[in-house]
Order: C-alpha cells, then sequence, then structure tokens
C-alpha cells in the first residue's frame, strides 16, 4: 500500500522493512545508539513543516520507529538532517546516503566513528526506506 | 566529514594521538565517485584540512566512497599493522589489485600510510 511520505503510516512501514532486512540485521549487530532524521520544510515542495524519524534500533533491531518533531529527533544520540528533497533523493536511490554524508549534503550530528563503524547497517536502513511504496508530497 | 572523523579518534585514542603528533605528510584523498576531495596537511600534531588536491603531496589516495569507508574499517593488527586478511581488509586488498582503489606514493610511503591508516581506522 502507498503510504505519505514521512507520515505515521511510513514509519510503521518502514520499520517492517528493516525488522525484515536480514542484512540489516547482520550488518548492525552491536548498534545500541538511537538516530533521529530530521526532515527539513520546504514549503514550496508541499512539505511545510519540519518533521523527526525517531528510530530506536538496538543491535539489529528496530524496537522502535515513528514520526516526531524535529526536535524529538535533535535528541537522539546520533541526528542526521537534511532538506526533504535531499532525503527523497536519498530514498529514490538518487543520492547515496555514504556519499551524501561525505559531501556534507547530509548534516551527522554524533560520534563518527561510531557510525562508519557501521556504514553497511546505514547503508542497508537507506535501502528500506526505497523499499516502502511511497507517495512524495511534491508528486501529487 | 574525514577531518572530524580524524579528530574524534584523536581524541578517543591514546595510540592514535601518538601518530597523530609525530606524523608530518601531505595526504591527498580523491573520491572518485563524487569527484570531490580533500587533502589532509599533518603538521606533527595539527591537520589542515583543504578542499580539493593541494601540491607536494606526500600521498594520494584515489577510490569510491565505499572503499574510502572500507579504508576507515580496516583493523589494526600486531606491530600497528593494517590487518589484510580479514572481510574488510580482502576487500580493501582486492580494490587495490583491481586498480579501484589507487594510492599513488604507497611505495615510497609505506610507514607513512600505515601511520595515516590507523589514525583513520575506527577499528
Amino acid at each position: 500500500m502507498t503510504v505519505n511520505a514521512f507520515s505515521d503510516e511510513w514509519a510503521t512501514q518502514f520499520k517492517d522493512e528493516v525488522n525484515k532486512s536480514a542484512a540489516y540485521k547482520a550488518a548492525a549487530k552491536g548498534w545500541k545508539w538511537t538516530v533521529g532524521l530530521v526532515v527539513e520544510a520546504e514549503p514550496d515542495k508541499h512539505f511545510p513543516e519540519s518533521r523527526g524519524l525517531v528510530m530506536d534500533l538496538f543491535d539489529g533491531d528496530a524496537r522502535d520507529i515513528r514520526i516526531g518533531s524535529a526536535g524529538d529527533a535533535q535528541k537522539c544520540d546520533f541526528v542526521i538532517t537534511a532538506p526533504y528533497s535531499r532525503w527523497k533523493q536519498v530514498a529514490t536511490k538518487e543520492l547515496d546516503a555514504t556519499k551524501g554524508m561525505l559531501q556534507g549534503k547530509l548534516k551527522l550530528k554524533g560520534d563518527l566513528p561510531t557510525i562508519v563503524r557501521y556504514t553497511k547497517a546505514s547503508q542497508e536502513l537507506t535501502e528500506c526506506t526505497t523499499r516502502v511504496p511511497t507517495q512524495w508530497p511534491d508528486e501529487q | 566529514m574525514l577531518g572530524g572523523l580524524i579528530e574524534a579518534n584523536v581524541q578517543a585514542n591514546e595510540s592514535k594521538r601518538q601518530d597523530f603528533d609525530t606524523l608530518a605528510a601531505r595526504v591527498g584523498i580523491w573520491v572518485t565517485d563524487i569527484d570531490e576531495g580533500v587533502t589532509l596537511v599533518f603538521e606533527s600534531g595539527r591537520l589542515s584540512v583543504y578542499n580539493g588536491l593541494e601540491p607536494q603531496r606526500t600521498i594520494t589516495i584515489r577510490a569510491e566512497a565505499e572503499t574510502v569507508m572500507s579504508l576507515s574499517n580496516l583493523k589494526i593488527g600486531p606491530f600497528g599493522l593494517p590487518v589484510y586478511y580479514d572481510g574488510v581488509g580482502r576487500g580493501v586488498a582486492l580494490k587495490l589489485l583491481q586498480g579501484k582503489l589507487k594510492i599513488d606514493g604507497m611505495m615510497a610511503n609505506v610507514t607513512t600510510l600505515n601511520r595515516v591508516t590507523r589514525i583513520f581506522s575506527v577499528q
């Protein structure tokens, strides 16, 4: 079922995809930190308010993934921030998340060595977003 | 990001700090699939990061973003040498053999390369 990008339903489907992924489970063994994605508003793209995706990820499992405010996401151990259209590029495989971070297109806050240690896990998380059938607000 | 990674590594690990304090080298890193790179200028305890490739580099590493991340994930083994026999190490060695990872100045600067790898490694 197609769901609106960064909605509660999208977060639920994304969580299901993460928990179905054997590749993520293997790559994220030992991960025990929360991750927040801040999706910055772009009113001209019909995404009028910033939102946060709050992910409680533990040892290869997604215990909880929910939509909150940008402030909620910013309280996480790791925070990745980008405008809506950048996240859309990531979720549609137009932009590789690792390259995006290297280029500063995705702003990362948190312990860099830890996130680099889990590069494969973050790549697989990105892959999971691409598996959620998504309706993008700027395409409606 | 690479500068921040080195800073965090050096702050968290005394042996990396010792390497950092003694390293004097100009290291270029060119990420081939984004066509961007940096030059890391190590001056015995000081690091300057420049966008692009600056002249007079000691070593220049050219690879795709994923391989650059793999270099950061190389384990450091006995005698402070990078481990090339585990999964990540074999992957890096294969990229070298296939020409997908190029390191200009490697042969003449093996000690420097090993020191840079130790500072860069998050393992």
